[in-house]
């Protein structure tokens, strides 16, 4: 096989089988939390098991995805060239020992910290070292992806940089950036705690830097969906891109405006004031720009790709698009379920309503919605779309490719609807346990049962999703099969715009933007002294 | 190919632009959030710029603040768990330890282990957590005629000395940094004093008590229990519940066992004493 597309191939299946386990304890964690019959109902499973599924859910699957996408973008940009394979390589075998070394812990039940770790809660060292390791081992991808994209533009000059690469390198930048945060976190507080150097840590500003990759992550983990509604999307519903340029500004926006905004997280801790929460607040409303230029983008290219295929009338063109492509059918379930999962988002960003729902299932509700719904179900769709071209053999199953989609839609609405529901009725968050005997308990146990069985669903839309991808690996090779073709936009730019060509200024708009916003309320800790608390270790008593 | 831009470089007005309006959004940012917010926002009388900046940094004290903190009416304990403290509650020397340990043997046994159940056993108790006793009896947060002697007599290096050697005796179940999965830890169980140990009682705000005595986790200061004698363990939980042991910072214990009925207490006791619970 080409040894180009085998890189990306392989960053994807590793994505994916991390991600069945995962899926498998997520399943599990519904019915420890219903009162529906559960075996090995022990909390302490609970807690390692929100770890594993969290840190495989949060930092592993998504950066093996996005990783994989980029070589793959990177690749069929520049016709089949990918520059720094080796790095990639070193990259990808950094991750997984990052990934292994990290679970193990969590497996032997001495790191259950959740993959927001919260201190001051300590686990094993190994868990932490596990973690920078696998942000360590997706800074290579970073490096390969800005080197392909100069790379693009001294083979291309007086060129734009096509929309798939410049998005795909701005969202490897904006996991960069946003990787800081919680690196920071885990060298400079946690692990002298974990090793037994220190005792205290200063919870203030763990949660503070960890805030600063909090909310960025989730766009990092969105900005591979993003760029396939934008570059895949109308392709494959045989149409056109409304605007190149809007795409272009909706990812420059995200990678500006999805860093400092974390604090929104933090609105009902102490360490902070109420100035830069504000702040911080009105840049989180920025971000809605570049998510409803898109929506406005994508349901125009929608309609072009409808009518070219003889769509009339004013909703005519919905019936004619080809809504047996998984590619179009998963854009339209993805942005219905983008839709509620937005609306919470504003919820959440807005001060006085996010104190009705801090710390409530609403949250987890929300990102399951988000990410679970809205992102995973494009990177299902990215996955049949790139098969073909990975493995040069046809995707076989359509239909059950589109059932898979449908089911996973379904699953993600009767999993996520009732838990936010319970988390309004006040259901908290992170219990492994609630007593259902408890009449202010009980009136959420349907609720709770119905979200379970929406797992379950999940689960077995996930056996279909491989079902298909093995099936069509198990398929004949066909030499006829054509490489990756890019939507073209209708109206592409019509000069070099250098603002829109390029991310060094952008990126430096976000480093002051970082100094401005987070400066201070970082800054504050080291002369504010005095605010350290004892770590809380999990599996032994303090004896070093 | 495309024409280039005419105007690229740090100076052009598209760059400059993106700078106004950012700049813009800034200043109404700030603006609102620091000057207007803490000046009009009820109950935060900011009465010039300084102050309401000082507001929205969170470096202001409420009006209703007093000068004079009262003090409270008990002092649960002395024991502040920084650095220091922490550091030096960890640094106790085995071998003197065992010396000055020669002063207990007549209540708590030849190795830490006594006969007298309502004397609780010492060896393999955890260092931090009988230094922090040691502390209490020394400064009587924590009430005992010959324990407050003892600890008077001793210094806190000592103490840490001693807490060192008692620690490293076989004795009281440790943990040992991993954790077996077992069913029935939940409110699902039957046996209802396993429930009262790993799940607590939601309707009585009680949390388990594995949340901080292991193996749930382990904080600072509260000892494992598996081993220790169960008229001792009795008679603390009695003592906490009627508050005549007042020296749990931020009353975890007097509130856990002020809602416990008498046969609870009884029966935790003899789970925590025979082992059946909390190995891992």
């Amino acid at each position: 096989m080409d040894r180009n597309r085998l890189l990306p191939l392989v960053h994807l299946w590793a994505s994916f089988l991390t991600f069945l386990p995962a899926i498998g304890l997520g399943v599990w964690q519904m019915l420890m939390r219903s009162p529906l019959p559960t075996p090995i109902d022990d909390p302490n499973v609970y807690y390692a098991s929100v770890t594993a599924h969290g840190s495989i859910m949060a930092y592993v699957f998504p950066t093996l995805f996005a990783m994989g996408f980029g070589y793959a973008i990177a690749n069929s940009s520049r016709g089949g060239v990918l520059s720094g394979r080796m790095l990639a390589w070193i990259g990808f075998y950094v991750l997984i020992a990052g990934t292994v070394m990290a679970l193990v812990p969590v497996a032997l039940g001495c790191s259950s910290v959740l993959y927001t770790f919260y201190p001051t809660l300590v686990g094993s060292p190994w868990y932490y070292l596990g973690v920078v390791l696998v942000i360590l081992g997706s800074f290579f991808w970073i490096a390969v992806m800005v080197i392909n994209m100069r790379a693009w533009k001294r083979d291309n000059p007086g060129q734009m940089v096509p929309l798939a690469l410049f998005g795909i390198t701005a969202c490897a930048l904006l996991w960069g950036w946003t990787a800081l945060g919680a690196a920071s976190e885990i060298l400079f507080q946690i692990l002298p705690v974990a090793f037994g150097w220190r005792h205290t840590i200063d919870a203030g500003l763990a949660r503070t830097l960890f805030s600063l990759t909090l909310h960025a992550i989730v766009y990092f983990w969105l900005f591979p969906a993003y760029i396939a509604y934008y570059t895949l999307m109308p392709q494959a519903a045989g149409g056109r891109l409304y605007s190149d340029t809007m795409g272009r500004i909706a990812f420059i926006l995200f990678l500006v405006f999805s860093l400092p905004v974390g604090l929104h997280h933090l609105f009902m801790d102490p360490e902070h004031g109420s100035g830069f929460k504000f702040v911080q607040a009105m840049l989180t409303f920025m971000v809605v720009l570049p998510t409803l230029l898109t929506i406005f983008t994508i349901t125009a290219s929608l309609e072009i790709a409808g009518r070219l295929r003889g769509g009339k009338g004013l909703f005519g063109w919905i019936r004619a698009l080809p809504w047996d492509e998984p590619m179009v059918l998963a854009v339209a379930l993805s942005l219905l379920l983008l839709g509620p999962g937005g609306f919470g988002g504003l919820i959440n960003m807005s001060f006085a309503m996010n104190a009705m729902i801090h710390n409530t299932s609403w949250v987890t509700a929300h990102f399951h919605l988000i990410f679970g719904g809205a992102v995973v179900i494009m990177y299902f769709a990215i996955a049949y779309e790139l098969w073909p071209r990975l493995t040069r053999r046809p995707l076989i199953s359509k239909p059950i490719a589109c059932r898979q989609l449908w089911l996973w839609f379904w699953g993600i609405l009767i999993v996520t609807v009732p838990w936010h529901i319970a988390g309004l009725m006040g259901q908290p968050r992170r219990y492994a346990i609630f007593d259902y005997s408890d009449p202010s308990e009980a009136r959420m146990a349907p609720l709770v049962i119905i979200s379970a069985a929406g797992g379950f669903i999940l689960f077995f839309s996930v056996l279909l999703f491989f079902f298909v991808l093995v099936r069509s690996n198990l398929a004949p090779r066909s030499e006829v099969m054509p490489p990756v073709r890019y939507s073209l936009a209708i109206n592409p730019p019509p000069t070099v715009l250098p603002l829109l060509n390029g991310l060094g200024f952008w990126n430096l708009i976000l480093f002051a933007l970082l100094l401005i916003s987070y400066g201070y309320p970082i800054g504050q800790f080291f002369f504010l002294r005095g605010q350290d608390s004892p770590g809380y270790s999990l599996t032994r008593e303090l004896s070093r | 190919m495309i024409p280039e831009d005419p105007e690229p470089g740090i100076g052009s007005a598209w760059k400059l632009l993106v700078i106004c309006v950012l700049s813009g959004v800034l200043v109404v940012g700030f603006g609102v959030g620091f000057i207007l917010l803490p000046a009009f926002q009820p109950g935060q009388h900011a009465s010039s710029v300084h102050e309401a900046i000082q507001h929205a940094l969170g470096h202001h004290t409420h009006d209703q603040f007093p000068e004079v903190m009262p003090l409270p009416e008990s002092i649960p304990t002395y024991v502040v768990w920084d650095e220091a403290t922490i550091h030096q509650a960890l640094s106790g020397d085995a071998v003197r330890g065992e010396f000055i340990a020669i002063n207990c043997t007549a209540c708590h046994g030849e190795k830490g282990m006594t006969e007298q159940k309502w004397i609780p056993n010492l060896a393999g108790i955890n260092r931090i957590v009988l230094y922090k006793q040691l502390a209490d009896f020394r400064s009587e947060t924590r009430l005992s005629g010959p324990m407050s002697a003892i600890a008077q007599a001793i210094s806190p290096q000592q103490a840490a000395d001693v807490a060192a050697y008692f620690s490293m005796l076989p004795g009281i179940l440790r943990s040992e940094g991993m954790r077996v999965p077992e069913s029935g830890r939940s409110y699902r169980t039957r046996d209802d004093v396993k429930r009262l140990i790993f799940a607590g009682d939601a309707k009585r705000d009680l949390a388990g008590c594995a949340t901080c005595h292991g193996p749930g986790a382990y904080r600072l200061g509260a000892p494992s229990l598996s081993g220790q004698n169960r008229d001792y363990i009795e008679q603390q939980l009695h003592n906490f519940a009627q508050g005549v042991r007042r020296n749990d910072m931020n009353m975890p214990m007097r509130t856990v066992a002020g809602v416990l009925t008498a046969d609870e207490m009884h029966r935790l006791a003899v789970a925590f004493s025979s082992s059946t619970y909390q190995s891992q």
